[in-house]
């Protein structure tokens, strides 16, 4: 395929924001790309000094670059920590322009669509980013636009569409991490929460694991972005109940909420059908921030599961 | 990159656990401070053995090594001056124990402050040093700096609850520091002793840190002054008076414009604002603490005296400082906020002076500083905004560092209550230390005879800080 020199085009206009960059590194905290590698590299300041060095010619571009600057759920956590107010994604989006169609151009954690394509195009529909497009009878996702949210992941029927790097996120990470935490005596419930709330957990370090705690947080990108299989993997490895936190109506940019509310309802249905307590799925809405808010939730439903027991019991 | 054995470093932590790529390099080769230079590799060990097989094998070949937390400092102390294996603690989190009934809990260096502060709430504690930087902050990192924070006039720095540590020394072998008891003299205090070595000494692989309890009453109280010099006065009677604040801040004019400028707080615009707490058990013990330092205040014409427990209001009160670096960062379009001259303590009765030597020294030199900071353990702070890009800012910025320094000096300040040395503040430490520095050289060689831990800082570096290393700013 034919490429363009790499120029800095969209990015130079941010030269003095970067300046006002004071590097104090608050946005890595909750960064889930950070935070599932644990590398300096991966987090958004790490992108910034990356971006940095693009500019003033003391990094020279490379697919490295590109791919760590792809890697972004543009869950806007750094932009709302930044101690300086710089607008970070969109100086990743201007970064992605910049390296769209040369050489170095990588998808990082936006959306690829492999052979299985039915060309079914719903993913086309379902994008709420407008990035995703069918050209020359292939659907092509925009870098720049998508905004790696997984929906079209989600609403492919032929599983065709995937992220080159998923950072935890995808399926089969969050599987196995509900798999691995099930194992342990005193477990008892998965909690969804997505990247927006405050979560009331760790952040970067670990407990050891002298304490055996009842629930696991496990963090995705997106309620909307949660499979319905997957939310009903804890039930089917004896988890005694999964609750999923979304945003609150009309908080989420990528309408994930209204999705997971209805895979919600489904499964509660579903486990009506059984003669399962619908209960032992839950949704609550937390609005962005709401650590408090967040906690109270997990223990009202702690409390309810723990009333319920064990799967078995019904 | 320089010429190092990586296959060895990958046979002793893995292969996903060594970093190459000139992309990361730039990256570590940063802090907060204004340098940046960069290392050769970055590796991350996940626990003692590993660090202590990468210690031996960079002693044996002589390669600098920079024990790296957050890199978080404001002076350059994770900056690899000289190159070598930068050592990322990160992958090294784990609250290892918390035991209420001995009072002391066990870390891992990576664990980070905010952290292990959420791990000890439901036992009724914490952990109390916690600096500003608190979220990214690790344990080890405020180790190596002696981190303390807004509380730390009551509850002391990183050093009074730093009981006892395991360290890997230069070599690779491995020393238990310290004990698990509030009180030890058992020789020397070896383990105070690294704390505030910035990592020049050893690599701290496990903390035994004391908590207290958390308090059931809060009550944060303000006080508005048209002179600074009637601020500094309040300051030293309030400390002199006998009440223990729990927390007791200054703000500065530029400050308050900076605030109002970009927040909208609408504080009033006087020269100073002095924001004070006081936490006990009992409300009437905080209501007596309070009340004697708002006599304090008035006395000295403070105005528009507030105070309140309520945890919401206290946070509305508290905001203007939380959010005093964003509105530093956005003062002008130009200007940017650079951590130089960040921080130093005084005697209490110098505070005022300080902050007025510090905008005289700033107009004379064509930069703009601000003085703030935690008044109530001494500690003065300040940002220098100036335009970075510019080769002339660099040099009022040298003279404006080396005559604050001077004059902190002349008051018998220090050079640094918290952030530490690194590079930046280097020769004002060297000015200041002057006769004891060989002494420092001596410690130095006897834990690190080849100089491999973290060279070019503290009594190693730079007489000059603006050419010790590149920059991190293009200047045209
Ligand atoms: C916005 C902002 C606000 C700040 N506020 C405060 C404040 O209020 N109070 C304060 O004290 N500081 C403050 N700092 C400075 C700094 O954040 C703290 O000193 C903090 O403790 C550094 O932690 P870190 O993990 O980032 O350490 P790093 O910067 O990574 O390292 C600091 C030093 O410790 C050494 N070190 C790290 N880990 C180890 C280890 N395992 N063994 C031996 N040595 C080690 C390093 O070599 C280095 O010399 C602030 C910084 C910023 C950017
Ligand atoms: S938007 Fe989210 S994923 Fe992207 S860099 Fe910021 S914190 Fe990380
Ligand atoms: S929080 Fe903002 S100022 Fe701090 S390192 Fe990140 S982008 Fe820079
Ligand atoms: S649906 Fe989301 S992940 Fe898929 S292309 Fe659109 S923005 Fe990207």
């Amino acid at each position: 395929m034919e490429t363009r020199p790499f120029e800095t085009k969209h990015l130079d206009k941010w030269k003095s924001n970067l300046d006002s960059c004071i590097r104090c590194g608050y946005c890595y905290e909750h960064c889930p790309v950070f935070k599932d590698t644990r590398w300096e590299s991966d987090a958004p300041r790490a992108k910034m000094i990356m971006i940095y060095g693009l500019l003033s010619g003391k990094l020279e571009p490379s697919a490295y670059i590109s791919d760590k600057i792809s890697s972004c759920f543009y869950c806007q956590r750094c932009v709302a920590a930044c101690s300086s107010g710089v607008p970070l994604t969109d100086i990743i989006t201007d970064a992605k322009r910049d390296f769209q169609g040369t050489e170095f151009e990588t998808p990082g954690t936006t959306s690829v669509t492999n052979t299985d394509c039915a060309l079914c195009l719903a993913c086309v529909r379902a994008c709420p980013h407008e990035a995703r497009e069918f050209i020359n009878g292939k659907i092509v996702t925009d870098t720049v636009k998508c905004q790696s949210c997984g929906i079209c992941v989600d609403i492919c029927p032929n599983q065709a569409v995937a992220t080159h790097l998923s950072y935890g996120t995808d399926r089969s990470s969050l599987n196995q991490e509900i798999g691995t935490f099930l194992d342990k005596d005193n477990a008892k419930a998965i909690v969804f929460g997505c990247n927006w709330s405050y979560y009331p957990d760790l952040q970067s370090s670990v407990m050891d694991p002298t304490e055996d705690p009842e629930y696991k947080i496990l963090i995705n990108m997106c309620g909307g972005r949660l499979e319905k299989p997957l939310l009903l993997e804890p039930l089917l490895q004896n988890a005694w109940g999964v609750l999923v936190a979304c945003c609150p109506d009309g908080d989420c940019e990528h309408d994930g909420n209204v999705k997971a509310k209805t895979h919600v309802a489904a499964l509660r249905e579903l486990l009506k059908e059984m003669d399962i307590d619908e209960d032992r799925i839950q949704l609550v809405q937390i609005a962005h921030g709401d650590k408090t808010g967040f906690q109270a939730s997990i223990d009202t439903f702690m409390e309810k599961i723990n009333e319920l027991g064990p799967l078995n019991n019904r | 990159m320089e010429k190092i054995d990586v296959p060895r470093l990958i046979n002793i932590v893995g292969e996903d656990n060594v970093k190459t790529d000139p992309a990361d390099l730039y990256i570590y080769g940063s802090d907060s401070s204004v340098h940046s230079a960069r290392p050769w590799v970055v590796v991350r060990p996940g626990n003692t053995e590993q660090v202590q097989a990468i210690m031996a094998f960079a002693n044996e070949e002589k390669i600098p090594v920079i024990t790296r937390g957050g890199g978080s400092g404001m002076c350059g102390q994770t900056v690899p001056v000289k190159g070598g294996i930068t050592l990322d603690m990160k992958r090294m989190n784990r609250i290892l124990e918390i035991n209420p009934s001995d009072v002391f809990c066990r870390v891992q260096p990576g664990v980070v402050d905010d952290d292990l502060n959420h791990a000890l709430k439901p036992f009724g504690v914490f952990y109390p040093p916690t600096p500003a930087s608190s979220r990214i902050a690790t344990i080890g990192g405020e180790i190596g700096n002696n981190a303390s924070g807004v509380r730390s006039v009551k509850y002391g720095a990183t050093r009074d609850s730093v009981l006892g540590m395991k360290v890997v020394l230069p070599d690779g072998s491995l020393v238990t520091l310290g004990a698990r008891t509030r009180v030890e003299a058992t020789g020397y205090q070896l383990h105070k002793l690294i704390v505030g070595s910035e990592g020049t000494l050893g690599v701290v692989v496990e903390a035994t840190l004391s908590f207290v309890p958390i308090p059931k009453f809060r009550c944060l109280g303000m006080a508005n002054f048209d002179r600074l010099e009637d601020a500094g006065q309040a300051i030293a009677d309030i400390m002199a008076s006998g009440v223990v604040p729990s927390m007791l801040e200054l703000v500065d004019s530029v400050a308050i414009k900076a605030v109002n400028k970009t927040m909208d707080l609408g504080l009033p615009e006087v020269e100073a604002v002095l924001l004070y707490e006081a936490d006990a058990m009992v409300k009437e013990a905080v209501d007596h603490e309070i009340n004697a330092m708002q006599q304090v205040c008035k006395k000295h014409g403070g105005t528009g005296l507030t105070s309140s427990y309520d945890a919401a209001e206290r946070a509305k009160i508290f905001m203007g400082r939380k959010k005093l670096f964003p509105a530093l960062s956005k003062f002008s379009d130009v200007l940017s906020s650079t951590s130089l001259a960040d921080d130093m303590a005084v005697p209490y009765s110098k505070m005022a002076e300080t902050a007025r030597t510090i905008h005289e020294i700033a107009e004379r030199n064509n930069i703009i500083m601000t003085a703030y900071g935690h008044c109530g353990s001494g500690c003065m702070h300040t940002k220098i905004l100036m335009e970075p890009t510019r080769q002339d800012q660099w040099e009022s910025a040298r003279t404006a560092v080396a005559e604050i320094y001077e004059y902190v000096r002349s008051v018998k300040g220090t050079t640094s209550a918290e952030h530490g040395i690194g590079i930046s503040k280097a020769s004002a430490f060297k000015a200041e230390k002057s006769d004891s520095l060989d002494l420092m050289r001596n410690i130095k060689k006897a834990f690190d005879p080849n100089n491999i831990l973290n060279p070019g800082k503290l009594m190693d570096a730079h007489e000059d800080w603006v050419t010790a290393t590149d920059l991190r700013y293009t200047i045209a």
